[in-house]
């Protein structure tokens, strides 16, 4: 083994990634050679300060909230064939599609206003989109949709009642950008639409569809529409909640 | 192996997709960090990465997980640089300096003042193939054989691709360092 050999194999010798008989060949070599000796020792410095120095990035725990999410809708669709091995990616964001424009188009007695915010929340849980902003924190959400949307949408902390707020989104509802705030609750999550009204109020009544529940409300000159895959009792609860906490607001507030 | 992925009907079985891949979400996001040099890119591509995972999942046939994932992981962060920086020029290589780092009295410099804050502006310094390869094998401990399934090269090149990674890494860390000590 002459000395370019000995330096090409260095760094899979110091790695441990040599086989039994290169390595025995490759130390006959650095037995007998001082400038290979010394190259060893500098690269063996070196990775063992690129091993030890070099500082390493760890996922944030919304990050992982994000995954969960993600992969969870994923799998929670209601869609049987979404899930048979030979579907290629690219069918089953066709399938998605479909979903989002099966409730919004195909359901009779469901006003379009409450379709469209259903299809959203599907969305929202499908297309790595559930957040802008990833927060726990009320005023880290609410002073994030200033500069985003021309009205301050209030944010209300439900975690003691176990519905974390777990951050904020725009969308997209009633031919306008709205707030989105996630609470979740358990594996759950829900969307809170808000957004200012200019019509006649939300008549405040329960709608099923799929597995999905959806309820809109006026109150204070704001909409609000919450919809979930939640339990109808966990759900309406959580509509309570929500608003039993949303104060009257004074004019110019 | 694959059989305890899946059930009877070559479903997914989804707490078993994430007991195989959670556990590698923090090397995910180190490399997805490394690569693409900011938190919410790095984010974006990890979970793009698992939602492809986990919609492959069913072709998966067991073996290595991580090494799996990170193939997946790396092409979504490529796809990003490739879309971001197609207008940049890579940063010219001083072959100047590149002669002189094999000097010894450099060796010295380095030694002193190797950190976590040179190693890091050293180590974003490097062309992404570069950089990726230290990670994944320095940062992450995955060993040649995954590497070479992870980037899709032949292991021989993986060992030379690495030492190149780490001779160039050698070059910017004496650069950073005799940029530091002469005004």
């Amino acid at each position: 083994m002459n000395h370019d050999d000995v330096s090409r194999l260095l760094g899979a010798y110091l790695d441990g990634e040599l086989d039994l008989t290169t390595c025995m060949a490759l130390e006959e070599h650095l037995a007998g050679c001082e400038s290979c000796r010394q190259k060893l020792e500098a690269d063996q410095e070196l990775v063992a300060v690129i091993q030890s120095e070099t500082p390493r990035f760890e996922a944030s725990p919304f990050l992982k909230t994000r995954i969960h999410a993600a992969l969870r809708a994923e799998k929670s669709l209601p869609l049987p064939f979404w899930r048979r091995a030979w579907l290629l990616p690219g069918v089953a964001v066709a399938a998605l599609l479909i979903l989002a424009g099966y409730i919004y188009y195909q359901a009779p007695g469901i006003p379009p206003l409450v379709q469209e915010a259903m299809a959203d929340h599907v969305r929202s849980l499908q297309v790595s989109h559930l957040m802008d902003v990833a927060s726990t924190d009320q005023h880290t959400v609410k002073p994030w949709f200033a500069g985003k949307l021309d009205y301050s949408p209030q944010v209300v902390d439900l975690a003691p009642a176990g519905y974390p707020l777990i951050g904020g989104r725009l969308d997209v509802l009633d031919d306008r950008n709205v707030a989105a705030l996630i609470y979740q609750c358990r594996k759950h999550y829900i969307n809170l639409f808000i957004w200012p009204s200019n019509g006649p109020s939300l008549p405040g009544r329960l709608y099923v569809r799929n597995g999905y529940h959806a309820l809109g409300w006026t109150r204070s000159g704001m909409n609000y529409m919450a919809v979930s895959e939640l339990g109808e009792q966990e759900f309406a609860d959580f509509v309570k909640m929500i608003q039993d906490k949303t104060v009257e607001t004074r004019p110019g507030e | 192996m694959s059989e305890q992925h899946h059930d009877g009907r070559g479903n997914l079985s989804p707490p078993e997709f994430e007991q195989v891949f959670l556990p590698h979400l923090d090397a995910a996001y180190n490399l997805a960090r490394w690569l693409l040099r900011n938190d919410q890119d790095a984010e974006d591509a990890v979970q793009e990465a698992y939602l492809r995972a986990c919609k492959a999942f069913p072709r998966f046939r067991g073996g290595d997980g991580k090494a799996w994932l990170m193939t997946i992981l790396r092409n979504v962060c490529f796809t990003m640089i490739k879309r971001s920086r197609s207008h940049e020029k890579p940063e010219p290589f001083d072959e100047e300096i590149h002669q002189a780092a094999g000097q010894s009295d450099l060796r010295e410099a380095f030694r002193q003042q190797a950190n976590a804050e040179t190693l890091r502006s050293a180590l974003e310094k490097l062309p992404d193939e570069f950089r990726e390869i230290i990670v994944l094998h320095d940062l992450e401990g995955l060993a040649y054989k995954q590497i070479a399934v992870t980037i899709g090269i032949p292991i021989g090149t993986v060992m030379s691709r690495l030492a190149r990674a780490r001779a160039r890494l050698r070059v910017e860390l004496i650069t950073s360092n005799v940029r530091q000590s002469s005004p």
